[in-house]
């Protein structure tokens, strides 16, 4: 004896997506340590690299800018959006908005959005100031592809970030975690990509994330034929992304304890 | 249509809910009703399981069995109609830090449907006492101020039924009485309140009916007089009572005297 009435009583999603979307991108915008953070460091890196002019030895300018990008990456959505998830989970906002009647995809698809645009924005600055120092000449379709690796990367990041809030429900434990997960990710991702430590771990380093997006980054940029080692870089990103949202959204823990 | 269907169910029926965390049983099967207008407070001491048993009509626990009915509407089968139809003040909520009071109003609104002007929430803040509150930020307040705001967010949306949990608790006697004031303009404007608190002057003052919550079990359930007519010879009240039998006698000789953490 269900309510015939019951469906109309449901509130407007549009007007709840909004309402959400817009308080998101109010606290990013306030949280101006963390954003600067994640931009001032790729900028850092592709301006200190520019400087020796000796970057062949990373591989290149194209290669340097890639990682530029990346470490903002990871920056802003392994530490920033697990960080800013998991404190909120803690001191009870997440309970809150999850009393209403705002499904609850949708509370984290408002956070996921805004985090892709600023990802997104971060990102063109950071491809300007490093084309700039390096005295690149990219098209704009180049410019474009380097932005669509850009949302790629932040949905691999941002899987990675949703996974470990999901799975980790102290806040402190996702912070420190958070931390080493970063250095591993970039050790991986460079030390392994020079070969210094075998081959075995350079291939692992060309599938792992920051290698498979390096690798995407400045093939891209250098406006290299499309080429295999791009192909399984695409997949590897695409495996991540379904494999850590999936664990992510399905494991999520709401709870502290 | 039979007579029974036209009878307007109740605004919350609760039956038989048991909330268990792993092993631990916090609500070991609890029923009641409340019906429209009803101002019903669960009195318990800590731990007795009160606000899991708000948590999982809200839905922020499964039940492990037994089901609540908002309106006629399963929380668990229809989670968004059910909560589309409540209004919530958390025992332990907080809104976003970086929000000031007029964004908060602004998104709660939104979440729930309903469109406010900037001259709307003007005139709501005001009734609140907290127009000159509107750009800080819900930190800023004061404990009175905060818990208005809560209450004015859980009824943005004038729900039918509203769950507040210890709403009174940490606040000055001033400011105290002027909450129990808006809970009971609530209810005039035909709101049922499901509220819980270890106060019994508030049992008293605003409930028409409380239940007695303990280890996860309801032990009585009446109007405050009901209970203590209902319970004034039971020789463990007599025991812990000074005098003419208090709700209070009641709730320690129903609940035992030891001291809960
Ligand atoms: N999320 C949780 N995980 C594990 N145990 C919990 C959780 N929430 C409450 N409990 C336990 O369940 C029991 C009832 O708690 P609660 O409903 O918060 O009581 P009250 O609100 O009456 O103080 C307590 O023993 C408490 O420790
Ligand atoms: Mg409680």
């Amino acid at each position: 004896m269900i309510d015939p009435q019951s469906d109309t009583v449901r509130p407007p999603l549009g007007l709840a997506m909004r309402s959400l979307l817009r308080a998101d991108a109010i606290v990013l915008l306030r949280n101006r340590v963390s954003a600067t953070l994640s931009i001032l460091l790729p900028i850092v890196i592709v301006v200190a690299t520019s400087l020796g002019a000796r970057t062949a030895r990373l591989g290149g300018a194209e290669l340097t800018i890639g990682l530029a990008l990346t470490i903002g990456l990871i920056t802003s959505c392994v530490l920033g959006y697990s960080l800013n998830l998991a404190h909120d989970r803690e001191v009870g906002v997440l309970q809150r908005l999850r009393v209403t009647p705002a499904p609850t995809w949708m509370i984290m698809t408002s956070r996921l959005c805004v985090q892709v645009v600023t990802n997104l924005i971060a990102s063109i600055v950071v491809v300007i100031v490093g084309v700039i120092v390096h005295g690149l000449t990219p098209t704009v379709g180049q410019y474009a592809l380097v932005l669509a690796v850009a949302v790629l990367g932040a949905a691999v990041f941002l899987a990675i970030g949703q996974a470990l809030v999901g799975l980790v429900p102290s806040t402190s434990a996702v912070n420190a975690i958070g931390r080493v997960l970063f250095i591993i990710l970039v050790l991986l991702g460079i030390i392994g990509s020079t070969g210094i430590l075998g081959d075995t771990v350079k291939s692992i380093s060309g599938w792992s994330p920051v290698g498979a997006l390096m690798t995407l980054f400045s093939d891209v940029l250098g406006g290299a034929a499309w080429n295999n080692q791009d192909i399984y870089s695409l997949l590897a990103c695409a495996g991540y992304i379904i494999g850590f949202a999936f664990i992510g959204i399905r494991w999520f823990r709401w709870e502290t304890r | 249509m039979s007579d029974a269907s036209q009878l307007p169910p109740p605004v919350l029926a609760v039956d038989n809910l048991r909330v268990a965390y792993g092993a631990r049983v916090a609500v070991g099967g609890v029923s009641f009703r409340i019906d429209r207008g009803e101002i019903f407070g669960l009195l318990g001491p800590n731990g007795a399981g009160k606000t899991s048993t708000l948590s999982a009509i809200e839905g922020l626990v499964k039940p492990k069995s037994g089901r609540s009915l908002i309106d006629g509407i399963d929380t668990v089968q229809h989670p968004l109609e059910a909560k589309a139809r409540l209004g919530v003040q958390l025992q332990s909520s907080s809104f976003q830090a970086e929000l000031s009071i007029e964004q908060i109003a602004k998104l709660y609104a939104g979440l729930y449907g309903v469109h406010l002007s900037r001259e709307q929430i003007d005139a709501s803040m005001r009734t609140i006492g907290l127009d000159a509150e509107l750009g800080k930020r819900f930190k800023q307040l004061s404990g009175g101020q905060q818990q208005r705001m809560a209450l004015y967010i859980a009824t943005i949306h004038e729900p039918l039924l509203l769950l507040l949990d210890e709403p009174t608790a940490g606040l000055d006697p001033q400011s105290r009485r002027a909450l129990w004031q808006r809970i009971e303009q609530a209810r005039g404007a035909g709101r049922s309140i499901l509220l819980t608190t270890h106060s019994m002057e508030e049992a008293q003052a605003v409930c028409d009916r409380v239940a007695i919550i303990d280890h996860g079990a309801l032990l009585t359930t009446g109007t405050p007089a009901e209970l203590i007519e209902k319970h004034k010879d039971d020789p463990r009240v007599l025991e812990v009572a000074h005098g003419p039998v208090t709700l209070e006698d009641v709730f320690i000789g129903l609940t035992g005297s030891e001291i809960r953490d």
